[in-house]
């Protein structure tokens, strides 16, 4: 075989050399390769790679880097299409500022459903081993439905489960004795109210809630509580808590053990302080026999990861729910933790979902606004693709590739989606607080926190490729010779039928949020507008002492003595919630296998008059002393009708064990939210110290004054404490929290479908009346009236707007109807919503191509005619 | 100026072209200075000097067919342009003009 030169130093000579001058160099070093190799091999090939070296000189070696002739960008090109976007960013500043806007208001609502969705998840989620507790659920049977209960008998023995690692119970409500007056160090006279709970030993063990001082497991003492770092601040300032004593209700002394780190907002359980159970045994006046027939928020802990159902399988087994339970009717289920905040709903003894319910819904509306908005920019960056056929033309003409073309398309959409993405991100961080009160409980996360920052660089690389991959194929598909001689109808043809598809989508997608944002507001509107049967306006509800509740005679005739106080009351429920229901009444008649659940709740004799209540037959309590061996009781029309009474007054019948008697009737009322179906109602008169909150009615519109008189009353007769109270108003919205939250989100993005929407159907009618520029001349030459022309525009989105409408009604009533029915109480959708979605969607079309035609119609033809373009 | 100036080398290479006329490219160029001069160059620096004297518009160049002793590549031959012929002129007559004057006295 002929002998060759080193592989490696002619690839070397290959690589570096000037093509030009390779062919001549290359010959040079093999000439003299083959003339010295007669000499001697080795030294022919150290002289070759001495020559090759010898030729590595400036003037040899190449400029550009190797195969320049296939590599589909350069530098210069790069800066070319960087100018040439920045050009047409400025030189058509409506365009842009769509573009950009309409994607920022689709990525901001984005973000905001984002950090609002991760908060939901994130619920519970810091507790180590979250998939290993479980809360146990009671539900008691009657009549034949199930009433969930979150909280299970206290006495609950659990030692035959083997799985049970830990069981802890904590009783938590809303008053006292779980709301309590703390007085600040060094002032008496000041009273801050803060909730906690009563738990048993092993709650800081099992739940993520970490003590920063003092004893790692605080409750087991008896006399000791635990409270957390702002109320350590608030009562202690600076100072150190530890071993300092309160004084529980002014007399208890509990000592400081520990100060635990605040409960983070995305808890489902929250306290400021924890005490035991010691203490509340104490607070009821209850003996071990009675605190043991309690029952409390049962959590567990298992040693490994169990499945729900086989933990309630054993929850039921006999040994821990005793025959006592079962003769009430009464079943467990573990509810995992996980379920805590998202599936906590349920309806006849199931787990039927709850705010995961939202939260789909919200995701689901999240994506489509996001989709509406990349439909925008692809819409629009197609529509102007004509515009730019030449450009691309003759980027081709001169060389360059379809990937190219597609790098540069696909290059400009991220640009312009980066620049929306950085304005939504300042949006949503501005927005956040005014997000915050909208849904009235504020969103843990910021948009930097966590793992959001990775989803949102998901989400731009999606988004970007999504927004500019069609442009990009559709512009790069173009060929130089047919578009510079301008003939590129038969491409823009078929992409106009794509554009209108996505329209279709669009419009569908607003209006669909429209009309399901209308029922929201329509039914929250009804609920609002309900009569309960009583008037719950112009009242305020007071927590008194008890101490207040033995003068309430004189309370009351102080007050009343301002003019705008019109009645005062005392109940023991709050008829907007009065709760479960009673399924112990009895009266004469009841069939033995009758099981009815009644509202029962008792009052001052005052109560039922000031709440609005109408009699319909025999009378209102008097202000007579008590009958110490009948209660007195109301009842409402409902239970007059279940009981099957024909004279109800003077009927004897009995709650639980005690004998009542009917004096009245009263017109049927709302004991409780519209969700559920409304109970038959028994009131029941009681002494106003057995009570629990005084009532008090205002005249409508002096709120203020009889505030006033109010706190000016309560100072005089309870002069150490702070008064409590709310306006039932409040309460009452409270009952329909998560709902108006939803209303008010599906509001906001009912503003942000409907801006992005016009801006896709101003993008669409600008390119359409662009195009058919010279038809409306020729059109008007031939004496088209300014109308005319409006309507042949318009014709252009008639069908996609009747399309739309077809898909967005039934799924939007559909949608809407599964909403509805989780209300005992609702409306129909009227009819009329869909109509004037569609006509208002219809008009803004009209209006918006009416702005956009008017100008060109009036423009003399001739003009548009003559002119090339 | 720069663009007509010929070097030492560069007048060397370029006699030597002329001499090897019509075969002078750069391995012919190499040995026939080592031949004549006793100087041996690389064929690098041959080649540098080669292109330089093109680049100031002294020679022209052409293909060669394909050769066999280069493995099918063809040579660069080298020329004369009408420049180059009169650079090698003007530079002998100034050379001879400038021995000339050389004083004989001076030469013994």
């Amino acid at each position: 075989m002929k002998d060759m030169p080193p592989k490696w130093a002619d690839k070397f000579l290959e690589w570096y050399c000037r093509p030009d001058l390779l062919e001549d160099i290359q010959g040079d070093v093999y000439e003299l390769f083959y003339r010295s190799v007669k000499t001697g091999r080795r030294k022919a090939k150290l002289y070759f790679i001495w020559n090759v070296f010898r030729y590595f000189r400036w003037k040899n070696i190449r400029r550009t880097p190797a195969h320049q002739s296939t590599t589909f960008m350069t530098r210069s090109m790069l800066k070319n299409i960087l100018l040439v976007w920045f050009r047409q960013l400025v030189r058509q500043p409506g365009n842009s500022f769509l573009n950009v806007f309409g994607l920022s208001a689709g990525f901001t609502c984005a973000f905001l459903i984002l950090l609002w969705v991760t908060h939901e998840y994130s619920f519970d989620k810091f507790h180590a081993d979250p998939d290993r507790i479980f809360r146990v659920m009671t539900h008691a049977e009657a009549g034949g439905t199930f009433q969930t209960y979150n909280v299970a008998a206290s006495a609950i023995d659990v030692s035959s489960i083997p799985e049970v690692e830990t069981l802890v119970s904590v009783s938590s409500g809303t008053r006292w004795p779980h709301e309590l007056c703390f007085r600040p160090d060094g002032k008496p006279d000041e009273c801050i109210y803060l909730n906690g709970v009563y738990a048993s030993e092993h709650l800081f063990s099992v739940f993520n809630f970490p003590i920063l001082k003092g004893a790692p497991d605080p409750l087991k003492g008896t006399a000791s509580i635990a409270i957390s770092e702002s109320m350590a601040k608030k009562l202690y300032g600076a100072d150190d808590p530890i071993g300092k004593t309160i004084r529980i209700d002014d007399r208890r002394e509990v000592v400081i053990a520990s100060v635990f780190r605040d409960i983070p907002l995305n808890s489902s359980l929250k306290f400021d302080f924890a005490l035991t159970f010691d203490i509340l045994k104490k607070q009821w006046g209850m003996n071990d026999q009675q605190f043991a027939g309690q029952f409390f928020n049962i959590y567990l802990k298992t040693n490994k990861p169990i499945a729900p159902a086989q933990l309630t399988a054993k929850l039921n087994d006999v040994r821990v729910l005793t025959a006592p339970f079962r003769e009430q009717h009464l079943s467990y289920q573990a509810h995992p933790l996980v379920d805590w905040r998202l599936k906590a709903k349920f309806e006849d003894g199931k787990n039927t979902g709850g705010r995961i319910e939202y939260v789909i819904l919200f995701i689901i509306i999240g994506v489509l606004i996001v989709v509406m908005a990349v439909i925008n920019f692809v819409n629009m960056s197609t529509a102007r693709a004509a515009l730019r056929a030449r450009e691309i033309g003759i980027r081709k003409v001169t060389g360059a590739f379809r990937s190219t073309i597609v790098a540069q398309f696909m290059g400009e959409s991220f640009l312009i989606v980066l620049m929306a993405f950085a304005f939504s991100v300042l949006a949503t961080q501005l927005l956040l607080p005014f997000f915050n009160t909208l849904l009235d409980e504020p969103i843990g996360f910021n948009i930097l926190t966590g793992d959001i920052p990775g989803y949102l660089f998901l989400f731009l690389a999606g988004v970007s490729v999504l927004a500019g991959i069609y442009p990009a194929f559709i512009m790069s598909s173009f060929l130089p010779a047919q578009v510079l001689k301008g003939q590129i109808a038969g491409n823009a043809s078929g992409s106009t039928l794509f554009r209108k598809a996505l329209l279709v989508v669009q419009l569908t997608v607003s209006a669909g949020i429209i009309i399901f944002s209308g029922v929201l507001y329509l039914q929250l509107n009804y609920v609002s507008e309900k009569n309960l049967g009583f008037d719950r306006g112009n009242m305020i509800r007071l927590e008194p002492t008890y101490q207040l509740l033995q003068k309430f005679d004189r309370f009351s005739d102080m007050l009343k003595r301002d003019p705008s106080i019109t009645a005062v009351g005392a109940s023991s429920v709050n008829p907007l919630s009065a709760g479960g229901g009673n399924s112990g009444v009895t009266w004469p008649g009841k069939a033995a296998d009758q099981d009815v659940m009644f509202t029962t709740f008792s009052c001052s004799y005052e109560f039922p008059e000031m709440l609005g209540l109408r009699l319909v037959e025999g009378r209102h309590f008097q202000p007579q002393p008590l009958d110490s061996a009948r209660t007195e009781v109301l009842v409402s029309e409902d239970a007059v009708k279940i009981m099957g009474l024909t004279e109800p007054e003077g009927t004897e019948i009995r709650i639980g064990n005690s004998p009542c008697v009917i004096v009245g009737v009263v017109n049927n009322f709302h004991t409780g939210s519209l969700h559920q179906q409304r109970l038959p109602a028994i009131l029941c008169r009681t002494r106003h110290e057995h009570t629990s909150a005084v009532y008090i009615r205002y005249r409508a519109g002096e709120a203020q004054r009889a505030m006033e008189t109010l706190s000016k009353v309560h100072k005089e007769l309870e002069p150490a404490r702070t008064m409590r109270y709310w306006f039932q108003d409040e309460t009452f919205d409270g009952l329909y929290k998560t709902e108006i939250i939803a209303s008010h989100l599906a509001q906001m993005f009912t503003w942000a479908a409907l801006v992005i929407a016009i801006i896709g159907i101003v993008g669409l009618s600008t390119f359409n009346t662009m195009r058919k520029h010279k038809e409306i001349g020729i059109r008007r030459v031939f004496g088209a009236s300014k109308a005319q022309v409006l309507s042949m525009l318009f014709n252009h989105f008639s069908w996609v707007l009747v399309i739309s409408m077809a898909i967005a009604g039934p799924v939007a009533w559909y949608i809407g109807h599964r909403w509805l029915e989780g209300f005992a109480y609702h409306i129909d959708i009227p009819w009329w919503i869909f109509g004037a979605t569609f006509v208002g969607v219809a008009t803004l079309i009209a209006l918006i191509i009416w702005a956009q035609g008017v100008r060109v119609i009036s423009t003399n033809p001739t003009q548009t005619l003559r002119g090339n373009e | 100026m720069k663009g007509t100036y010929l070097g030492e080398l560069e007048e060397l290479v370029l006699l030597h072209v002329g001499i090897l006329h019509p075969n002078a490219y750069a391995v012919t160029v190499m040995d026939e200075i080592a031949r004549q001069t006793g100087r041996t160059l690389n064929i690098s620096a041959v080649h540098s000097v080669l292109t330089r004297l093109e680049e100031k518009g002294f020679l022209k160049s052409k293909m060669s067919t394909p050769t066999e002793e280069r493995g099918g590549r063809r040579k660069r031959i080298f020329m004369f342009t009408a420049a180059g012929k009169r650079v090698l002129e003007e530079a002998m007559e100034l050379r001879v003009q400038l021995f000339n004057q050389i004083p004989k006295i001076a030469l013994q």
